[in-house]
């Protein structure tokens, strides 16, 4: 399949709506779950456009979930009596605001890291952002903040949630298409393969780094805001979480690092083998994902998409005798 | 200086912790020429093109193009305003063909977002390597990395190619066709300035010669007067020692 | 004024077992461009490690010292060969990757065999203190501190002059060039994740006897080691010792001046403005070519 093909949209909203019929026919149990696969999806796709298209991988992309979810909540607060949906709106443009004014302040220094260090050094922003969150009594991160219901009283919140979610990952995932074809997606893909190369050619790399940063920031803000309204009530702990951190980079590496589709797959596999199948066994979870982490970089570096690429040219140069 | 010149360095020099590796070089290019500029290893040839790319920033001198001073700009500008390079280390993007190697090269540089396609055939047609377009970069042979680091360079629509060594290690046919090429890229209009050790290739394909020695331009002119120049036969093959040790000829 | 000195003096000892727990990284770093993800658990292994054996055998835990990093020794070259070079070879983010997972692994195998409760080693003289000019010094942090001292000299001198350290260095610098001129490159990496693993399990043995510590800590260590790291600069003991006092006083006056619970925003202001001052750490880069 060609990601650059225009009629991708199509399939993308023909694949959402699909999904939609969900929580017509699934259980209880398999809603929550399709919940966090959606949720899930969403952030590895917004973590994808700066980690995947320009090779800036994040280890602490949860500041932003907890940056917009902490930022939406203290907004709405103000604002008791408005009617659910624009609340919902309101919380989302304050958490996007507060992400794309927090992540293009950091993006200054932090760019300037490569690699590694630049991964790391957002585990750091993250754990600085968690801690004036918790610590100052403004932002009310220890004692816990309240979101009032949004779901209409005659809906499950489980489904309501769950098409919220579906909506906003597809919105994610059809914004990371437009950009994946755009001139600026060319560029990020060259500053992931080599800076110096890229910016010898005219790619002005420090600003597009910069953007990518802050709109990754900013789709990651609104799932955060999303998210905590469907908890209904967070802590600092239930949002700058490091498993969150850590599944970001996880789900593109499953899926497929740099790809489009790569976060998706990964982050559907990996919530359904870690709350289907590994979901009663809570002693063994820490090991079960840090032996998952070992074999998938040992047996499949290039993750499913790489596995099927592979598969699909070694098929190839079977059919063809060699010349 | 003659109105036609496309870049003029105006004394510059360049110091690394005190080291001079430039020092105080001053030449005009003429549009649609192919210059060479030769000279020993650590004469500062390679810095000379870091300095004019914006790599690197000079100590002292100005620096313009096309009239336009750019010393200090950022790479990407510099690229932006009609630069290109080419590496003698090809720097492919690995991971893409290239197709898209090229088409990166045309969707910036100066050539914004307008018939990228054309541009790319155009620029793989020109560095003779049309029928590699959809094989992946890593695959390819230096001497084809050659090309298409001149290919995805032109493809910036640059109207200055800065090539570092494009024949360095290539054998007699490959250097014949990277030879071609650059005529071929001097005559679309693009003026052209090479850094080669090659001297054949350079007696071949220049129309003037830059020499430098230590970081210093000792001769400047057409191929033939240059290479019979003294001080550049003594820059190459060293100042015969005025007193040699017994025992050792010269 | 004596608080200030009590401060400083307290950050100063901190300091000296931070660059202890970070060198090994910064080895790691330097030569073999890994970031290890699981350092934290190596130096965790080396409390725990010195815990079993000085309530086995009964003797002071710094005597445990030689066998801990034995194991070490072993562990270390082992993983780096069987492991972490197969990542190296595999992807780019692999190394960062494999080392998470394993630190996972090995966390979760601690909480089984110790339980997730802080833990402490208790040596014989852990309530003497002294007292120099109205600065107390405590016998525990004042052994703790030699013995950081001590190892990371010992580390330096190892590197500057044995054969070993040598090849070392020669590889980090280029790889290449002393591939060509016979060192087996993949030997020696594991030779210095070896070291820096046997270096790890030392600073848990000084971390036990000055700290509590769970198995959660890791991540801690890590990131410590990490911050020390930019702050001194790759590669190098000397770089390690730099950042780690430096990362201890500030640590120290932080948690005396601005309030406990902000470790981590001035550790990492103070890393955002240095890596805009200099991006290659106070000492710069000491093994490899800066990119």
């Amino acid at each position: 399949m060609n990601t650059s093909s225009a009629r991708l949209p199509l399939l993308i909203l023909g694949g959402a709506l699909l999904l939609a019929l969900g929580p017509l026919v699934l259980p209880p149990f398999y809603v929550r779950v399709g919940q966090l696969m959606l949720y899930s999806a969403g952030l590895g796709v917004a973590w994808a456009i700066l980690g995947g298209f320009a090779g800036y991988g994040s280890f602490g992309h949860a500041a932003f979930i907890g940056v917009g979810a902490f930022t939406a909540g203290l907004v709405e607060n103000q604002f008791p009596t408005l009617a659910p949906a624009l609340l919902l709106l309101l919380g989302l443009a304050a958490g996007a605001g507060a992400c794309a004014v927090i992540s293009a302040l950091v993006a200054y220094p932090i760019l300037r890291l490569r690699g590694t260090f630049f991964a790391i050094a957002m585990l750091g922003v993250c754990h600085v952002c968690a801690e004036v969150n918790n610590n100052v009594d403004f932002f009310q991160g220890s004692m816990g903040i309240n979101f009032a219901p949004i779901a209409p009283a005659s809906m499950d919140p489980a489904v309501f949630f769950y098409w919220l979610y579906l909506a906003a990952s597809t919105i994610v995932l059809l914004i990371a298409w437009a950009i994946w074809r755009s001139r600026f997606g060319a560029g990020l893909l060259s500053i992931r393969e080599d800076e110096d190369t890229a910016r010898m050619l005219g790619v002005p790399t420090e600003r597009y780094k910069r953007q990518a940063f802050v709109i990754s920031a900013v789709l990651t803000g609104l799932l955060g805001v999303i998210y905590a309204h469907a908890l209904g009530y967070i802590t600092t702990d239930s949002v700058y979480r490091d498993d969150t951190n850590l599944s970001l980079i996880v789900f593109s590496l499953l899926g497929g690092m740099g790809t489009l589709f790569g976060p998706v797959i990964g982050a559907f596999l990996l919530v359904f083998v870690t709350q289907v199948i590994l979901g009663r066994l809570l002693d063994f979870h820490l090991f079960a994902t840090g032996l998952l982490l070992v074999l998938l970089v040992l047996m499949a570096p290039g993750g499913v998409i790489g596995l099927v690429r592979g598969w699909r040219l070694r098929r190839r140069s079977e059919m063809v005798p060699a010349e | 200086m003659s109105a036609a010149s496309i870049l003029r360095l105006e004394g510059v020099s360049k110091s690394f912790r005190g080291l001079r590796a430039i020092a105080e070089v001053s030449f005009a290019i003429e549009a649609g020429s192919i210059t060479s500029i030769i000279g020993p290893n650590g004469a500062g040839k390679s810095t000379l093109f870091n300095l004019v790319t914006g790599y690197l920033a000079p100590t002292a001198g100005e620096i313009s193009f096309k009239d336009r001073r750019i010393t200090g700009m950022a790479t990407n500008r510099i690229a932006e305003l009609g630069v290109a390079r080419a590496f003698q280390i090809a720097r492919p993007f690995r991971d893409l063909t290239v197709f898209e190697n090229v088409r990166i090269g045309a969707l910036f540089g100066k050539a914004g977002v307008r018939d990228v396609e054309v541009t790319v055939r155009r620029s793989l047609q020109l560095a003779a390597i049309a029928h590699l377009a959809e094989q992946p970069a890593n695959t390819l042979t230096v001497g084809q990395l050659r090309h298409l680091e001149v290919a995805r360079a032109i493809a910036t629509r640059a109207d200055l190619l800065l090539a570092d060594e494009p024949c360095a290690g290539l054998n007699p046919t490959e250097t014949a066709a990277m030879i071609d090429v650059l005529r071929l890229i001097r005559d679309s209009g693009v003026t052209v300035v090479l850094v080669e050790h090659d001297m054949p290739s350079v007696m071949e394909v220049s129309d003037r010669v830059l020499v430098l020695d230590a970081g210093a331009l000792i001769a400047d002119g057409p191929p033939h007067l240059v290479a019979s120049n003294p001080q550049v036969i003594a820059a190459y093959l060293g100042t015969p020692d005025p007193s040699p040790l017994p025992g050792h000829s010269p | 004024m004596n608080l200030v000195v009590q401060t400083l003096v307290d950050g100063l000892v901190l300091g000296g077992i931070y660059a202890l727990a970070a060198v090994g990284f910064s080895l790691i770093f330097g030569v073999l461009h890994v970031i290890n993800l699981s350092h934290g658990i190596l130096v965790l292994i080396g409390a725990y490690l010195a815990l079993v054996c000085s309530q086995a055998v009964g003797v002071d835990p710094l005597l445990t010292m030689p066998i801990v990093m034995a194991v070490l020794f072993v562990a270390g070259y082992a993983y780096q060969r069987l492991l972490i070079q197969r990542a190296v070879d595999r992807s780019p983010f692999g190394s960062m990757l494999l080392t998470f997972g394993v630190a996972l692994m090995l966390q979760n195998i601690m909480i089984w065999v110790f339980s997730p409760d802080m833990k402490n080693i208790t040596p014989s003289y852990a309530f003497a203190s002294f007292r120099i000019a109205g600065v107390t010094f405590d016998a525990v942090r004042v052994s703790a501190l030699a013995a950081s001292l001590v190892l990371l000299s010992c580390l330096a001198l190892l590197l500057k002059f044995s054969p070993l350290g040598r090849v070392i260095r020669a590889t980090a610098q280029q790889t290449l060039a002393a591939q060509l001129c016979g060192v087996n490159v993949r030997h020696v990496y594991a030779l210095t994740f070896a070291v820096s693993a046997a270096f790890a399990g030392a600073a848990g043995i000084v971390i036990g006897i000055i700290l509590p510590f769970s198995p959660a800590d890791e991540s801690l260590w890590t990131l410590n080691a990490f911050v020390v790291v930019v702050l001194g600069g790759v590669g190098s003991p000397a770089g390690a010792l730099l950042g780690g006092l430096l990362l201890g006083v500030v640590n120290t006056l932080t948690a005396q001046y601005v309030g406990p619970s902000f470790p981590n925003v001035t550790m990492f202001l103070l890393l955002v403005l240095l890596l805009l001052v200099r991006p290659n750490g106070l000492l710069g880069n000491a093994f490899s070519a800066s990119r």
